[in-house]
Parts: structure tokens; C-alpha cells; sequence
């Protein structure tokens, strides 16, 4: 069992204390591809940062691969974020005064790698990708399918046990959004990745194997879907 | 961990020149506080040079005394006389006050003329003994001084100045064993003295003959009468402290009143040199005020700019820590770019002020001799860097802490 959260609770302490996760029971298996689906307000964010280790909750067990994500040191967060975990986020979040490969070779940074081999490993990423050649193109010069996928190499870099993908079509048109979650389906099937998709759309759900529904800080229903039936933006599945 | 290669420093770089104009305006502020402080620095030594060059050869533990008209009356004199200092004088200050090292008559006879052929240059002429060169120490170009066995002996030599050796004798070369002329008398020359401090005894320094005062004496027909007793206090001692027993002892041989201040006119050197030191003291103090307000000011512009670079940022920080940087990193790369900033500025600054400093030594130099010492020295320089250093860093860490508690949960999602 890669991902394990047993009753976990969040609440946020404003003027008003908000309950926003009530007791989430879920496992993920490894090289599943699992969507969380909520309206917003569901808690689906909140469960996405936890599960990020971005931020922490206050009771329950989350553990990633049997080890317990509770009570971590930032660097301890950090670190485990940039060994187990690739985001992919909606605005992309590229740094938008570093070329692609620069992007791509962040994380790399951050765990040491000696520039030639960060560098070489980027650019094999980058092509896997079909982004060879715009490598030392800043993100500014891309389209959002493009600088997408760079995200996406970005996220794969440090070989992590999980992909994270916030929304991740959320800014892009129909037709790239299908591009980016077959790119996805794919990583899937042929590099057995693990990869958790949130999304408050049924269509982009509807490629993933399995579809948590969240509502209300509980997990509503587990569906797996393992036919991938829903016509992608077909008549029947308006965009919300 | 980290690793400092160049691609640190091309991060630094990156995020330096993103946005040129903001991170030149903030370094002018450090460069300009450098420069301030660094040129001012430099200005202060140099002035001070230049005006102790006027004292130069001068010993600033000394003290003088000149006589003038009594002004009080005393014991059936009237006011107004007129009364002499003798080589008496001089032997019993000697001898009655022990705090004193030297003390030495001289003479002086004002507008003769030096001739030698048919040149002929306008002089000064002061006698005076051996022991003289404790008082005005002269900075000898050819030959030799004035020495006990030229006075005792009445010899006819004479030390020149810089002008008269250069107006008597216009071929250059050594000059001595030539004669000169003064009051009808032939002077062998025994020594020419280039010192060309602005304060002397008697006259400039550069336009005197220095004579031995036994010579003078009989010329002048003076007999034990002299114009000026020069004494100098021994180490650690003041002449301050023993100016009234001087008064005394001179008041009592020439009956005149020990209260009469005008008459025994007494000059203390050293008071003088203690308001020109202390003078450079406050002026010092000026600079490195000055220089340090103008410098924090400038480290404070850095620590505000990263501020708000730091908040600009707050997104790409929030990237940053999402994909593995720990806030150490965070705080280090912050820091990294205050520091770098600071110095680099700070160099410039202090390239140019040693820059702008030089020119001004090249101008103060007069044939190609160096008036005055304007150009920082090389520790100062050192200081100064270590300095920005700690100021950088000082300038980064509020800026630095704000980035370190970004968390990425707040930084990257735009709802």
C-alpha cells in the first residue's frame, strides 16, 4: 500500500473554526491513477496539500510507503517532497526567468546532482516529453500545453513515488487538456507511475482508473473505472 | 546538500539582473556610502598632511620665549622698558629646571643679503649653537650642520636654505666649500638645508643662512644679549608644567614683575599642535560618521528592496519549496544575494574612491615629491570590505526570514 491515511482531520482555526476534512479513510495502491473529485469547498485542496505534505493535519495517520508523515521538520517535509513526491499544478508554476531545462533541473538542484548529470537528465526528460527543442525557451515563449509538459518533466525529474497534479488542465483549452491526460494515462501505464489527479471535472475523471468523490470533508464514493466510458467532452459531459 | 558551483552564482546573477534598474539604484546606495566614507577617509589624512607638512622638521614638544617692553612696573622701574634675554638665562633654565632636554639661544637678523659674485638673494639670518637641531630639525641636502666646535671657535661657515642655494647657486651641485657674502663677512658653506616647513623661527626655513651664534653676536655687536630662547621638554614632560617657573627665574634675573605676561612673552608649541591634533580628532569623528550614516542608509535601501523582492517572489519561493528547497536553502540564496549585492557595489565603491584619491595625490605633488598622503591604505580597504560583508549580511536577514517562513501551500495556489 503506497498511500494509507486512516481518520484524518483538518481543521482551520479562524474566527470561525472550519472542519474541512472530517475523517478520510483512503489507500492508494501503487501505480494507480486515481482522480479526487469535489465541488469546490469539498476539501479536495486541503486533502490534495496533505497529501502533498505541504501541509499537515491535525489527527489520523498519513503514511507514504508504511513511513508516518506526522509532526516533520521543514526540512524533513522537504526533503520527502523532493524524493516521493512530483507536483503538477494548474498556473503550471514554472519560474518564469529560468529556461525549460532550468525548470526542469530544479529539483535536481536542490538534491545535489552535479549540473552535467542534472543538466543531462533534464534534456532526457524534456524529450520524452517532445519538448527537445525548446529547452532554452523561457516559459513566457510557450503555450500552456508546452510549459504543461514541462511541469510534468519537472514532476517526473526526481523519480518520485507519486505525481501530484492539481487541476491540471484547468488552464488549458479542450484539446490540450486531452493531450496532457493521455500524456498522464500514459506515464501510467507504461512507467507504472502513481499518479493522483485532482479535478472538479467528471471528463478529465474520466481517464483515470479509479474516481474518489469527495464531499463535504468525507469521502463520498469510490468508483473504479476501469473502461474509461465517459466520452471525453462529449455531449454528455459538459465541462462544468 | 548545496552545492556553491557556478550555478549559484549564476542564480544569484539571474535574480540580480531580472530587474537591472531596481538592483543598480539600490547598490548606488552602498557605493555611495563607500565612496563617502572612503574618499573622506582619504581627504582627512591628506589634509592633515598637508598642513602638518608646514610643521615639518618643527618638534612639537617645544617652547619659546621672546622679550618685549615690561608692562608693569616693578620695584622702581617704570612701565614700557625695554630689557634683553642673555645667554645667562639660558644657562640657568638649564640648570633650575631638569624637566627641560635643550635649551638653545638663537639670534635672528632680519633683510641682509647673500651674495655670491653677482648674484645676490634676500636672507635671513639666525645664530645659533649645535643643539639647535632639537628644536628645528633641518633635513640636510649637502654637507653638514652648524657644530659646537664652529661656534666655540667663531669659524665662518654657514648652513643655506633651499632658495638661496637654488638663487646663489643656479648650476646645482654640492656648494660646499664655496663662499657666500652676508654683512660684508665671507661664510664658507657648510651645508644646504632643503626643509621647507612653513613654520620656523626667525624666518622660512628656505630663505635662511643659519650662522654659529657666537658670529652673529660679535657682528650684530650684541655682546651676552640674544633674541629668543628655544627649549625643548624632556619625554613625557610638559612644557605647559614649567612655564611659570620659567617666567620666575627669567623675571627675577631682569627685575621685572613675575605677573607681567607681556613682557615675557611665552609660546608653548605643543598647545598648538594639540588643537590641530584635536581638531583632526573631531573631524575623524565627523568622517566616520558620516561614512557609516551614509553606508546603513544604504544597507537599509538593500534590506528594503529585498523586501519587497522577497515578496514579489513569493510565488517562485513558494515553487521552490514545493520541489524540495528546505528553508535553509531559501535563507542561504537570499542571503547570498544581499551579500552579493553589498560587495559588489561596495568594491566598486571602493574602486573608485581609491580611484578619485589618487588623482588627488598626483595633485598634490610638487616635483615630483608627494605634499600629502591622500590614498586609503590597504588594511583600511580590508576593513572596510569585511564590513560590508556584515552589513550585507545584516541587510539580508529580515528579508531572508520573511522568505523562509513563505509556506508553499500559500505561495502556489492562485485561488
Amino acid at each position: 500500500m503506497l498511500i494509507e491515511l486512516k481518520d484524518v482531520n483538518k481543521t482551520y482555526f479562524g474566527a470561525q473554526p472550519l472542519h474541512v476534512l472530517k475523517g478520510i479513510n483512503l489507500s492508494i495502491e501503487r501505480g494507480e491513477f486515481v482522480s479526487i473529485m469535489g465541488a469546490s469547498g469539498s476539501g479536495k485542496s486541503t486533502l490534495l496539500n496533505i497529501l502533498g505534505i505541504l501541509d499537515n493535519y491535525d489527527s489520523g495517520e498519513y503514511r507514504i510507503n508504511g513511513k508516518l508523515i506526522w509532526d516533520l521538520t521543514e526540512k524533513q517535509a522537504a526533503e520527502y517532497r523532493n524524493k516521493m513526491i512530483g507536483f503538477v499544478f494548474q498556473s503550471y508554476n514554472l519560474i518564469g526567468f529560468k529556461t525549460a531545462v532550468e525548470n526542469v533541473e530544479l529539483p535536481l538542484f536542490y538534491q545535489g546532482v552535479p549540473r552535467r548529470k542534472r543538466h543531462e537528465r533534464a534534456m532526457d526528460y524534456l524529450d520524452k516529453m517532445g519538448l527537445k527543442d525548446w529547452a532554452h525557451h523561457y516559459p513566457n515563449e510557450m503555450s500552456g500545453g508546452q510549459k504543461q509538459r514541462v511541469a510534468i518533466a519537472r514532476a517526473l525529474i526526481t523519480k518520485p513515488d507519486i505525481i501530484l497534479a492539481d487541476e491540471p488542465t484547468g488552464a488549458l483549452d479542450s484539446k490540450t487538456s486531452v493531450e496532457i491526460m493521455d500524456l498522464l494515462s500514459k506515464l501510467n501505464r507504461e512507467d507504472q507511475l502513481t499518479i493522483i489527479v485532482v479535478t472538479h471535472e467528471s471528463v478529465v475523471a474520466s481517464v483515470t482508473n479509479k474516481i474518489v468523490r469527495i464531499k463535504d470533508g468525507v469521502i463520498g464514493d469510490v468508483e473504479t473505472n476501469p473502461r474509461h466510458d465517459a466520452s471525453p467532452f462529449g455531449e454528455s459531459t459538459k465541462m462544468k | 546538500m548545496m552545492r556553491f558551483d557556478t550555478d549559484w552564482f549564476k542564480e544569484i546573477s539571474d535574480t540580480l539582473t531580472r530587474n537591472k534598474s531596481r538592483s543598480l539604484l539600490t547598490g548606488f546606495g552602498i557605493f555611495w556610502g563607500i565612496f563617502m566614507l572612503l574618499a573622506m577617509m582619504g581627504g582627512g589624512n591628506g589634509l592633515k598632511d598637508l598642513l602638518s607638512s608646514n610643521f615639518r622638521g618643527f618638534a612639537t614638544n617645544s617652547g619659546f620665549v621672546v622679550a618685549d617692553l615690561t608692562s608693569k612696573p616693578y620695584k622702581g622701574f617704570r612701565k614700557g622698558r625695554a630689557w634683553n634675554l642673555t645667554l645667562k638665562d639660558i644657562e640657568k633654565l638649564d640648570q633650575m629646571i631638569p624637566e627641560l632636554d635643550v635649551v638653545t639661544p638663537l639670534i635672528a637678523d632680519w633683510g641682509q643679503n647673500a651674495v655670491r659674485g653677482e648674484r645676490e638673494v634676500q636672507c635671513y639670518v639666525s645664530g645659533v649653537r649645535a643643539d639647535y637641531v632639537s628644536v628645528m630639525e633641518p633635513r640636510l641636502r649637502y654637507g653638514r650642520y652648524i657644530n659646537n666646535i664652529d661656534v666655540s671657535q667663531k669659524r665662518h661657515v654657514c648652513v643655506i636654505g633651499k632658495k638661496i642655494y637654488n638663487d646663489l647657486f643656479p648650476e646645482g651641485g654640492d656648494p660646499c666649500g664655496q663662499m657666500i657674502q652676508i654683512r660684508g663677512s665671507y661664510f664658507r658653506v657648510a651645508g644646504v638645508d632643503f626643509n621647507a616647513g612653513n613654520v620656523s623661527i626667525g624666518g622660512p626655513a628656505d630663505e635662511t643662512v643659519i650662522l654659529p651664534i657666537s658670529i652673529v653676536s660679535s657682528l650684530l655687536n650684541r655682546g651676552n644679549a640674544i633674541d629668543l630662547i628655544c627649549m625643548t621638554a624632556k619625554p613625557g614632560k610638559k612644557i605647559s608644567a614649567v612655564q611659570g617657573r620659567i617666567r620666575e627665574i627669567i623675571a627675577r634675573d631682569h627685575y621685572i614683575d613675575p605677573t607681567d605676561e607681556a613682557a615675557i612673552q611665552m609660546l608653548d608649541a605643543e598647545e598648538i599642535f594639540s588643537i590641530v591634533d584635536n581638531l583632526f580628532k573631531g573631524v575623524n569623528i565627523l568622517v566616520w560618521l558620516i561614512g557609516l550614516g551614509t553606508l546603513l542608509a544604504g544597507a537599509i535601501g538593500v534590506s528594503n528592496i529585498m523586501m519587497v523582492t522577497v515578496k514579489e517572489r513569493t510565488t517562485e519561493i513558494g515553487i521552490r519549496r514545493a520541489i524540495g528547497a528546505t528553508p535553509r536553502m531559501i535563507l542561504t540564496q537570499i542571503m547570498s544575494e544581499s551579500v552579493s549585492l553589498t560587495i559588489l557595489a561596495g568594491v566598486l565603491g571602493i574602486l573608485f574612491s581609491v580611484f578619485v584619491l589618487n588623482i588627488a595625490e598626483l595633485a598634490s605633488t610638487q616635483d615630483g615629491i608627494l605634499q600629502a598622503h591622500f590614498q586609503i591604505g590597504f588594511w583600511p580597504a580590508v576593513v572596510v570590505l569585511l564590513l560590508l560583508t556584515v552589513l550585507g549580511l545584516l541587510a539580508g536577514l529580515a528579508p531572508a526570514t520573511r522568505a523562509m517562513n513563505i509556506k508553499p501551500v500559500d505561495a502556489i495556489r492562485d485561488e
